[in-house]
């Protein structure tokens, strides 16, 4: 419990020191007059615009007003839209989620057996082919990727729909989802398949293994039931900060598919210079990526008790 | 000559063996590897040699025609070349492009990688000699860091600064000195505790000369892996962020806007405009990262040999 606190309590300074950041970086760093206001209004309404958001207040002043107003869920209206920044985002959100979501299977359902695979036999030509792709599959940058699954699957063969986005959970909705999910997926692919490849060369090394194979257990049981349990844990906790990770490169993906999610409505809001939108952003990714750190390590630790004890004797 | 002089001592032989050497040796021992290091070699001396290998020079307006746009490839241009690899939407020799990209993207990467190392080695240097609450500053400061992807931080601090290749660089450069500053930062709590540290600290050195002159090139073999893979990574976040059209801009044609101007003519089957300089762009990062996975290989004392 005392470590479930001190964990949390550490989030929240984290949200905290970001919030710094953001605050710093829009309003000392840039030119908040410029940063907040949109470009096509008169001098006039730019002073009433400037009294409104207190910018001619002193600046400990406005940080804390910041923080309020962001408690409270309004980080002001976008200039496109005219609608509040968090609902824009919250909107979108969803797409963001399924399509990460999806990657992340795609990743864990082909990367394990890939890697157990090439961990079980290291020398064949399959496991060096499979070690060879992960090796690409770091290299390959996302964006080209996505551009070459559309040109060949989209476009010359015409199997799936090149952009957009369709129902969630109908034939037509995971066709459309099927190419960004691919492209999301492979750099995760390449690292749970190095992951669980070095796992499973550790495990099958170990005494259990040796003393089940000793027992006259079938080699499926053994690989399905001993190592595969054992190498779960690393590849889970990597995994879940990865996650994160996936929702940050969906920028990428949901750009080249035009995939309505959040990262398609930062690369516009930037290029519209919307900037409540993109600080809106911020401050749901941020809070979304110190949540999921929050539960992955809570979740590790109640795996593997060495991390909580290791914590409290430190 | 003998090598055997009349005292019995063995004269110096043409080529003693040096750390380098050695090292040298050993990573030329993988096929891979130099293979790797070859292509990264051809790659670095053809963005060099870019105005000299280069048909035309692809942003002199009064040697590129619309008449060639969008030219698949292998078809001859107006100017009268054959161009190999097509020609873009506006008529430009995708090859001429790719290799001036090449420039652009390299130069972006390399610098930036090289200002991010030079900053984070000091940082990581101070904090681990002095310790204390500048240690624990830095180090907070990087985990906080560290735990936001890359992509992220960068797009966050784009947004922020916005467009233009100063701000590019600045953001690559922010990004990746965590990197530096950490892994300078733990070889250097290592080798501060062994005895030449000790022995300097008795002769009453000052600390600077401690520092870089017995600490820091102890330090060196991890920070040449850790360089070659993030410059590696730096060349990839400046071709998505450009890619994404909030990295360099229009002026500065790296290997990510060419791809992106490619985009439009995707759809309808012109393939070569982004294909080629993605190419150009994995042969890149795909022979770096080999190149820095074998140097970890062979700098590293620990790995049986």
């Amino acid at each position: 419990m005392v470590f479930v606190i001190r964990r949390v309590i550490q989030s929240l300074v984290v949200v905290l020191v970001m919030s710094l950041v953001v605050f710093v970086g829009v309003h000392v760093v840039g030119d908040p007059v410029h940063i907040l206001i949109s470009d096509d209004m008169t001098e006039q309404e730019i002073e009433r615009f400037i009294h409104q958001l207190g910018l001619d207040r002193p600046l400990h002043e406005q940080y804390l007003h910041f923080l309020a107003n962001a408690a409270r869920g309004d980080l002001g209206n976008s200039f496109v839209h005219g609608e509040p920044a968090l609902k824009l985002i919250l909107q979108r959100m969803p797409a963001t989620l399924e399509l990460a979501l999806a990657a992340f299977l795609l990743a864990v359902v082909c990367g394990i057996p890939l890697g157990m695979y090439a961990g079980l036999k290291p020398e064949s030509p399959a496991s060096r082919a499979i070690m060879a792709g992960s090796i690409l599959g770091f290299s390959l940058p996302t964006f080209w990727v996505g551009l070459m699954l559309m040109m060949v699957f989209a476009v010359m063969l015409g199997w799936l729909p090149a952009t957009g986005r369709g129902e969630f959970m109908t034939w037509d909705g995971l066709r459309h989802l099927a190419l960004p999910a691919i492209n999301l997926a492979l750099f995760k692919l390449a690292l749970v398949t190095r992951l669980a490849r070095a796992g499973t060369r550790e495990a099958a090394l170990q005494d259990y293994v040796k003393f089940a194979r000793a027992k006259g257990l079938s080699p499926a049981r053994i690989v399905l039931v001993h190592i595969l349990k054992n190498i779960l844990v690393p590849v889970v906790t990597v995994l879940g900060l990865e996650l994160g990770g996936l929702i940050a490169f969906s920028v990428v993906t949901e750009t080249v598919f035009a995939w309505p999610g959040m990262g398609k409505l930062l690369i516009d809001s930037i290029q519209r210079l919307d900037r409540p939108v993109v600080v809106a952003y911020l401050v749901i990714t941020v809070l979304m990526f110190v949540l999921i750190n929050l539960i992955v390590d809570i979740v590790y630790s109640l795996l593997d008790p060495r991390v909580r004890l290791k914590e409290a004797k430190a | 000559m003998s090598s055997v002089t009349a005292l019995g001592v063995r004269a110096p032989s043409p080529n003693p063996e040096t750390p380098f050497r050695r090292l040298a040796a050993e990573f030329l021992d993988n096929r891979v590897a130099t293979g790797s290091l070859i292509v990264l070699a051809l790659i670095i001396l053809a963005a060099l040699a870019a105005p000299w290998l280069a048909p035309q020079n692809p942003y002199d307006l009064a040697k590129v025609t619309v008449m060639d746009a969008r030219l698949a490839p292998g078809e001859r241009g107006s100017a009268g070349f054959v161009m190999w690899l097509g020609a873009d939407g506006a008529g430009r020799d995708m090859w001429s492009a790719i290799l001036y990209g090449l420039r652009i993207s390299l130069g972006v990467g390399i610098a930036s990688g090289v200002v991010a190392l030079v900053i984070g080695t000091a940082v990581g240097l101070a904090a681990a000699y002095r310790g204390g609450w500048l240690d624990a500053l830095v180090m907070r400061l990087a985990d906080l860091q560290l735990s936001f992807p890359a992509i992220l931080v960068a797009l966050i601090l784009v947004a922020i600064l916005g467009r233009g290749a100063d701000k590019v660089m600045i953001a690559l450069i922010l990004v990746q000195w965590a990197y530096y500053a950490r892994t300078v930062r733990a070889s250097a709590l290592v080798e501060r505790r062994k005895e030449y540290i000790e022995a300097a600290r008795c002769l009453a050195l000052p600390p600077r000369r401690i520092v870089f002159r017995h600490l820091l090139p102890n330090c060196l073999a991890p920070m040449i892996v850790v360089g070659t893979l993030q410059t590696a990574h730096a060349i990839s976040l400046e071709a998505t962020l450009s890619f994404l059209g909030v990295g360099l801009p229009l002026t500065e044609p790296s290997l990510g806007l060419l791809i992106a101007n490619g985009f439009e003519y995707m759809l309808s089957g012109k393939y070569w405009i982004s294909f080629f300089p993605g190419l150009a762009l994995l042969a890149t990062i795909m022979s770096i990262n080999l190149v820095g996975d074998r140097l970890r290989d062979v700098l590293n004392p620990r790995l049986e040999r």
